[in-house]
């Protein structure tokens, strides 16, 4: 088999405009706040037999013609692209976040994993022919992979909602990040498992062969290669040509490595995947490194992937809403009641439970890859592949929006600028530290039914060891009590107290704060953004100037930020 | 200012350093006005007392003044209930700044300590007989709820030292950041996230001091670094040359997991960059 020149002009333009179309629908999305693998995917659906195919049927089959050459080049770019997918994947594995993160992490990511996957498991297992297995055949794989099909969250989308929402840099991002590994982690060895059960990669040795050289593979990368690429990575990003050296290095050990498992029987995705944790975990591997690395796959081979889904299967023909329906159903209930469980179980309160389990909702770009295989060894009919296809669009697209809510809830109760209450504020003339304590005491023990008592006594207290004065005319008498949210009290007084700041000026701005026990950093990350509010003391100046309550506060929302 | 140990511990041996670490036992217990206990594992016989009597009076201390237990069994094992039964306020040690790879993963005693402290532990890397001084102390910052008793430790231990200079290092990462990457965010978004966040902590580091009444004659920089908690440190601290690196100790005691997936304290215990103190909170 031969290329004609036709052939090659082809190729390179139907890449083009799959490219062209992806990164079109990609930004689309973007603008709409969507995760881009949602772009690619309808990039697909457009050039492919559903919406082309079915208009312009002559300008599809020019441009994607099922010659048998076109045939091996989109396999040869498909098992690439997935390879590098799971590399990428694998290099953003962090098992010493996952140990870290302790337990709430292990029971949010182990009841992740078991509750979606149990139930799949039993439903693929008693009725498969709902979901469109009606030949009965390879009963406990397709029941396995339905299970596994449920159980795995998009790691990459659920980076980015959380950098949307603003909750990257807090407990429960951290969690909901180190759950996403660990699942990740469990549902793709069980998803090399059965592919090896289907007996997708070759067969050139015996089964327990390739169980021994899976551990031996194991152990050496895990034990001599992390080493290894502790000393070649600081070596290569300083000696050879930057980011050319190194993003080669990871694409040479990714393809060796995927190369050799899918030698030994197990599919080429563990080796990648496996590979890539090992590689990831070197503390020399740079921040901006993983993002080179990140982009070149997203950038050529993730849309190329995506699009080429949609070029293959007919959506519409396909397109079976009890199946669909049966999918949505069993991933939202298995994901959201076995994390939120998890959650619970790790005792996070019930509104932080909601965001993790709708965060590890989220299924994206890798039960897409992992129904392409399953589709490629013909473990599933086209009409399971869609459904799986809109099961993971939906679970995407829905998980933003479903933990904004909670967010929202949350943030109420936590952000400085949540916490400006105009019943919360007093203005007057009192130039005495214990009066204005006392009268912001009081206002605080409306809101909260606390004894006033314990609040100013406690206050006056600490304020004679430690005195709260800061400088430009503030000062942030503070207590953490046993509230379940922080409290924030502000007296602007004319005249001032003395409440011993260090550049001797009377504190004319006076915060009270209440923040719940043992939550040092909500406490600190307050107190800093009040502190920022007044280094300016101009800006200081025209603060303690305010004369309206609704004036003060539009001023401390605006003022100073970064 | 109140000392910030009062009940101190050494575990003697007569390696090439035991007359160094000796002699820093001595003068942190002068400086503290504290008490010493020495503890020796291993059987007691007249030569070895003998021994150790000589190598009290070579650097001017005679048993009146410290106290010493005997003990036998696994080293570590021994140091840590004589700590304990004891209520000693700081353990002092020796180790290596590194140790061969077998060795990292078994742990040498210095490094079992490390891994579950009974108290707080002082590790002197490779102790020469010449006296030191903590001129440079650097200090990590974790904001935990053992953050404050670190700190105000580091402290009154710099006040009674007389050091120069503190630096207290705020390391955070925010895993999964760069995978945003993936979905459509671009690097300046991703480095302008980070550069955010590095001020955010600067800013909690000052309120932090100001919260803390820390803000003594010593000077004091803050640091904040965006990477893998323990590796950041490490670095910076062997890049400033400083002559204590003071960290909480490990919350729980650090399994043979903790050093196969490294985290936190145990990039500090694979090369220590400088001697290290660890707190133990109440």
């Amino acid at each position: 088999m031969t290329f004609t020149s036709n052939d090659i002009t082809i190729l390179l333009l139907s890449m083009a405009v799959m490219l062209f179309v992806a990164r079109g629908m990609g930004e689309l999305m973007r603008l709409i706040k969507q995760p881009l693998v949602i772009g690619e995917i309808l990039a697909g659906i457009i050039l492919g037999p559903t919406l082309l195919g079915f208009v312009f049927p002559d300008l599809f089959n020019g441009l994607f013609n099922k010659s048998q050459s076109s045939e091996i080049i989109l396999q040869g770019i498909t098992t690439i692209s997935v390879v590098m997918l799971l590399l990428v994947s694998g290099i953003e594995v962090d098992l010493g976040i996952v140990i870290k993160q302790g337990k709430k992490a292990l029971w949010i990511s182990i009841m992740g994993i078991l509750f979606p996957f149990t139930l799949g498991f039993l439903m693929a297992w008693s009725f498969p022919q709902y979901l469109g297995n009606t030949s009965g055949e390879l009963h406990l794989v397709f029941a396995l992979f339905v299970g596994t099909a449920l159980s795995i969250t998009a790691l990459p989308v659920v980076a980015r909602t959380l950098m949307d929402l603003n909750l990257f840099k807090t407990e429960i991002g951290y969690l909901i990040i180190a759950s996403a590994m660990v699942n990740d982690l469990i549902g793709w060895i069980i998803f090399s498992l059965i592919l090896g059960m289907m007996g997708s990669a070759s067969h050139s040795l015996e089964f327990g062969s390739t169980l021994t050289l899976i551990f031996a593979f194991i152990f050496i990368i895990f034990f001599v290669g992390r080493r290894l690429f502790n000393y070649a990575i600081p070596f290569i990003q300083k000696r050879f040509s930057y980011p050319g050296g190194i993003l080669n290095f990871v694409l040479i050990l990714g393809f060796l490595s995927a190369a050799f498992t899918e030698y030994i029987g197990v599919h080429a995705i563990f080796g990648a995947f496996i590979i890539g944790i090992a590689i990831g975990d070197s503390v020399h591997l740079r921040e901006n490194t993983r993002e080179i690395i990140q982009q070149f796959v997203t950038n050529i081979f993730a849309p190329l992937f995506f699009v080429s889904i949609g070029l293959r299967i007919n959506f519409v023909s396909n397109f079976d809403l009890g199946i669909v329906l049966i999918f949505l159903v069993l991933a939202f209930a298995g994901k959201i009641i076995g994390c939120g469980l998890g959650a619970y179980f790790g005792k996070m309160k019930t509104e932080e439970s909601l965001i993790i389990a709708f965060g590890m909702n989220s299924r994206g770009a890798m039960e897409i890859v992992l129904a392409t295989l399953a589709l490629q060894v013909n473990l599933i009919n086209e009409k399971v592949f869609v459904a799986i296809v809109i099961m993971a669009l939906v679970t995407s697209i829905s998980s933003a929006p479903l933990m904004d809510i909670f967010v929202r809830r949350i943030a109420r109760k936590t952000q400085f600028r949540n916490l400006l209450r105009p019943e919360l504020i007093l203005f007057g003339e009192l130039s005495n530290r214990e009066q204005i304590i006392a009268a912001l005491s009081q206002i605080i023990e409306r809101k909260l039914s606390l004894s006033m008592d314990s609040i100013s006594s406690k206050m006056i207290e600490r304020e004679q060891s430690f005195p709260s004065g800061i400088a430009n005319y503030l000062a942030i008498p503070h207590i953490h009590m046993k509230v379940r949210e922080p409290v924030l009290a502000i007296y602007i007084s004319s005249k001032g107290a003395d409440f011993m700041a260090t550049d001797g000026l009377p504190s004319k701005a006076i915060f009270l704060l209440v923040t719940p026990e043992n939550d040092n950093e909500l406490h600190l990350k307050i107190l800093a953004e009040i502190v920022r509010k007044f280094q300016d003391l101009n800006n200081a100046e025209t603060i303690t100037r305010a004369k309206e309550t609704i004036e003060l506060i539009n001023m401390l929302r605006e003022s100073n930020v970064y | 200012m109140d000392a910030p140990f009062k009940k101190l511990a050494l575990a003697v041996t007569f390696s090439p350093t035991s007359r160094a670490l000796l002699r820093e036992a001595a003068r942190l217990k002068d400086l503290f006005n504290a008490e010493l206990l020495l503890i020796h594992v291993g059987e007691r016989t007249t030569e070895i007392e003998t021994r150790m009597i000589e190598m009290l009076q070579s650097i001017e201390l005679s048993l009146p003044n410290v106290n010493l237990e005997w003990g036998l069994g696994d080293p570590a094992q021994v140091i840590n209930s004589v700590c304990i039964k004891n209520k000693i306020d700081l353990l002092i040690a020796g180790a290596l700044e590194k140790e061969g790879l077998i060795t990292y993963f078994t742990g040498s005693i210095a490094r079992k300590l490390m891994r579950n402290p009974p108290c707080s532990l002082l590790v002197l890397v490779s102790p020469k007989d010449s006296t030191k001084v903590y001129n440079k102390i650097c200090a990590g910052v974790s904001f935990g709820p053992e953050c404050p008793d670190t700190i105000n430790k580091t402290f009154r231990f710099a006040h009674f030292e007389h050091t120069k200079e503190i630096t207290l290092i705020r390391e955070f990462q925010v895993p999964g950041h760069s995978i945003a990457v993936y979905d459509g965010v671009s690097s300046n978004e991703t480095q302008s996230n980070r550069n955010r966040w590095i001020k955010e902590e600067e800013d909690k580091m000052r309120v932090f001091l100001a919260e803390h009444n820390l803000n003594t004659g010593i000077k004091i920089n803050l640091v904040a670094l965006y990477g893998r908690s323990g590796w950041e440190a490490k670095n910076y601290v062997q890049q400033l040359n400083a002559d204590l690196f003071v960290t909480p100790a490990p919350p729980k005691k650090l399994k043979l997991v903790d050093r196969l997936f490294q985290h936190d304290n145990e990039f500090i215990f694979e090369s220590l960059p400088c001697s290290l103190l660890m707190i133990k909170g109440n």
